[in-house]
């Protein structure tokens, strides 16, 4: 049985469709990329998959667990022991620094552990700035942090929604290394959704979506 | 964790913080001052209450032949010290006794038969097997007694009822003929009540006047009580032991009146009351006002609360979806800003229970010129109704937080 499995989703707001019947499979440690134009629907697949959101009609199987039929409370529990979310901008608590940050996941996982969080600061390379705040950090350095975050209850499902949309090319490549050594190392699943072709050229597989629809689904060359 | 949240997220909404601890330290001053009040308001009105007269008459008992055949019977002078002697005795705060008899008066060539009658104005009295004395005196039941002139010095001195002394035309200094012993007005009274056409003298003066040592006709007590409930219309007749030990050590002004009984030897004590109902009335609308103002005060906080928190929610419902984005449950979510709410509730009571100290001693100051007692349970209680505001104010907006759906949330933010 795949990791992921959706079936037929539908997502409308109002008369307005945002995802028009997507079905497709995505197997366990795959490295997943979706393209698209903007307004196409990736980040709301991209939401469905992580539980953020709920489909209007259709299936979402994660790891076996069918998550559109699970309530609120038992939706954030598959949230926090599931999946590590990297949203495209970069949201944090702006009045706690980056440690606490990373350490609020945790708590609300289940407890915070100091050590833990600097470890998982030092694995994306920002040891040398646990005690800064958000607004002290630049774009990529915050982008770190919520990766720190995603990764440090050891999810087994990493999404991310344009990472690097906002960051210049060296910063990029230094995410995209890292997210490599997650995905070669520890073998997480890894969806991704992206309007540069330079990133979507990283991965295993590529989804290109258009109009709430899977327009082609191809594997990548190395 | 739980508290570093909490510590950072105060220090970085200073003012949405300082606007919900000034609504809950309002709320908590209003409340506890209130209920301190509440808890003297009693004593204090009653005692002011207590001006309006005695309320209760001590009289001898009227019983067998005696009622019959017309005999008049008396009270012992010296059992009025047994009144400060009774379980109740703290709250006898006014004891006049009087002897009642008629005399001849003969003033400007007028002759009449007139009520005469014997009190003590202002006396102080060894309290039983005290150093302390008390003071005791129609003063003390009657405070509004107003004499023009001076309380007589001396046994030939007299005071004469205002309407008296119009009828026969005298006034202070004049000299009248009391059963043809001559004595000298030194004083007019105006009460409005009977006195106005009576001769009043020292009780003293007038046993050895009447040449009836010792004796006196009557005993006005005015006693701060506890208002009538249901119990205290029992018949104590009918109670068993325990209701009526019950009884006895309740304040009731049925109590106190039995305990006087007791004390008076041939006497029978009865309640005044009108008055005494009236006081009753009085004070338990009172009581029931103060409970239903601070309820009231604690509404209004908790609504001040709610609407600085809703506000503030406002701006954080970006870091409430990102808080559920990250996984937690509508229980951590709640633990959070309960524990905000009821931290607010801790300090802010701690300031309100302050201001308290402050605002209920200037009302007992201004309303009853008199210092209140402080209670050291009522901290507690202000605390405790201060973690209810703010608890009650977070309830609105919690409901508010839990129902934001994160993805919608994050999309839009920033
Ligand atoms: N909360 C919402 N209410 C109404 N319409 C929405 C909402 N969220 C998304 N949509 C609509 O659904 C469609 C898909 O949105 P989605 O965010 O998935 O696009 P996207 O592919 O991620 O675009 P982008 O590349 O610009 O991020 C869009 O047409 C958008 O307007
Ligand atoms: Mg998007």
């Amino acid at each position: 049985m795949s990791f992921i499995i959706l079936k037929n989703i539908v997502k409308e707001y109002g008369p307005a469709h945002a995802l028009r019947g997507v079905s497709m499979e995505i197997q366990k440690g795959q490295w997943v990329n979706i393209m698209g134009p903007s307004g196409s629907g990736k980040s709301t697949l991209l939401n469905i998959i992580g539980g953020l959101d709920t489909p209007t009609s259709g299936e979402v199987f994660v790891e076996g667990i069918k998550i559109n039929a699970l309530s609120e409370d038992d939706l954030a529990c598959f949230r926090r022991e599931k999946t590590g979310f990297v949203f495209q901008q970069s949201h944090l608590v702006p009045y706690l620094d980056a440690v606490e940050n990373v350490m609020l996941a945790q708590y609300f996982h289940s407890m915070a552990d100091e050590e833990e969080a600097v470890g998982a600061l030092t694995r994306v390379g920002l040891e040398h700035r646990l005690k800064h705040r958000p607004s002290q950090l630049s774009g990529g350095e915050q982008q770190r942090i919520c990766i720190a975050r995603a990764l440090t209850n050891d999810p087994v499902l990493l999404l991310a929604d344009e990472p690097t949309g906002n960051l210049d090319r060296e910063n990029t490549k230094m995410i995209l290394e890292l997210l490599k050594k997650l995905h070669s190392e520890e073998h997480f699943t890894i969806i991704l959704v992206t309007h540069d072709p330079f990133v979507s050229q990283w991965g295993e597989r590529v989804l290109m979506m258009e109009d709430g629809s899977i327009k082609s689904d191809a594997p990548i060359n190395p | 964790m739980l508290f570093n949240i909490i510590q950072k997220s105060f220090l970085n909404q200073k003012k949405a913080v300082a606007l919900m601890l000034v609504s809950v330290a309002a709320g908590t001053a209003v409340t506890a001052s209130l209920l301190t009040v509440s808890y003297d308001i009693s004593g204090k009105v009653s005692k002011e209450l207590r001006s309006f007269g005695a309320n209760i008459l001590i009289e001898p008992k009227v019983e067998g032949l005696a009622g019959i055949s017309g005999q008049k019977r008396f009270l012992r002078e010296e059992d009025i010290v047994r009144a400060k002697a009774i379980f109740w005795r703290h709250n006898i705060i006014g004891i006049a006794p009087m002897l009642e008899a008629t005399v001849e008066v003969k003033a400007n060539s007028r002759t009449a038969t007139y009520d005469i009658i014997g009190i003590w104005y202002e006396k102080s009295l060894p309290l039983p097997g005290e150093e302390k004395q008390f003071t005791a005196g129609t003063r003390t039941v009657s405070p509004w007694w107003d004499i023009k002139g001076q309380w007589p010095d001396s046994h030939e001195k007299v005071i004469a009822g205002a309407s008296l002394s119009e009828r026969l035309g005298i006034k202070t200094g004049d000299e009248i003929f009391m059963n043809g012993k001559r004595f000298t007005v030194s004083g007019t009274l105006e009460t409005g009540g009977r006195e106005d056409n009576q001769i009043i003298m020292e009780l003293g003066a007038l046993q050895e006047f009447m040449n009836m040592p010792g004796k006196i006709s009557k005993v006005l007590v005015s006693a701060l009580s506890k208002p009538m409930d249901e119990f205290a219309y029992k018949d104590p007749a009918t109670m068993t032991q325990a209701e009526y030990e019950k009884w006895y050590c309740t304040g009731y002004i049925t109590s106190i009146a039995k305990q006087l009984e007791e004390v008076f030897r041939g006497s029978r004590a009865k309640p005044v009351w009108n008055i005494a109902e009236t006081e009753g009335k009085v004070l338990n609308r009172l009581t029931l006002l103060i409970y239903f103002l601070s309820f009231l005060s604690v509404l209004a906080a908790a609504l001040g609360v709610s609407t600085t928190m809703i506000m503030s929610f406002l701006r954080r419902t970006h870091e409430i979806g990102l808080m559920k984005a990250v996984g937690a449950d509508s229980g951590k979510i709640i633990t959070v800003f309960i524990s905000e709410a009821c931290l607010t509730g801790l300090i802010g009571g701690t300031i309100g229970y302050v201001l308290s100290l402050i605002v209920s001693q200037y009302i007992g100051t201004q309303v009853f010129s008199a210092r209140l007692e402080q209670r050291e349970m009522l901290l507690p209680i202000a605390l405790g109704s201060a973690v209810l505001i703010a608890v009650l104010g977070t309830i609105l907006p919690i409901k508010k937080a839990l129902s934001i759906k994160p993805a919608i949330i994050l999309k839009g933010a920033e």
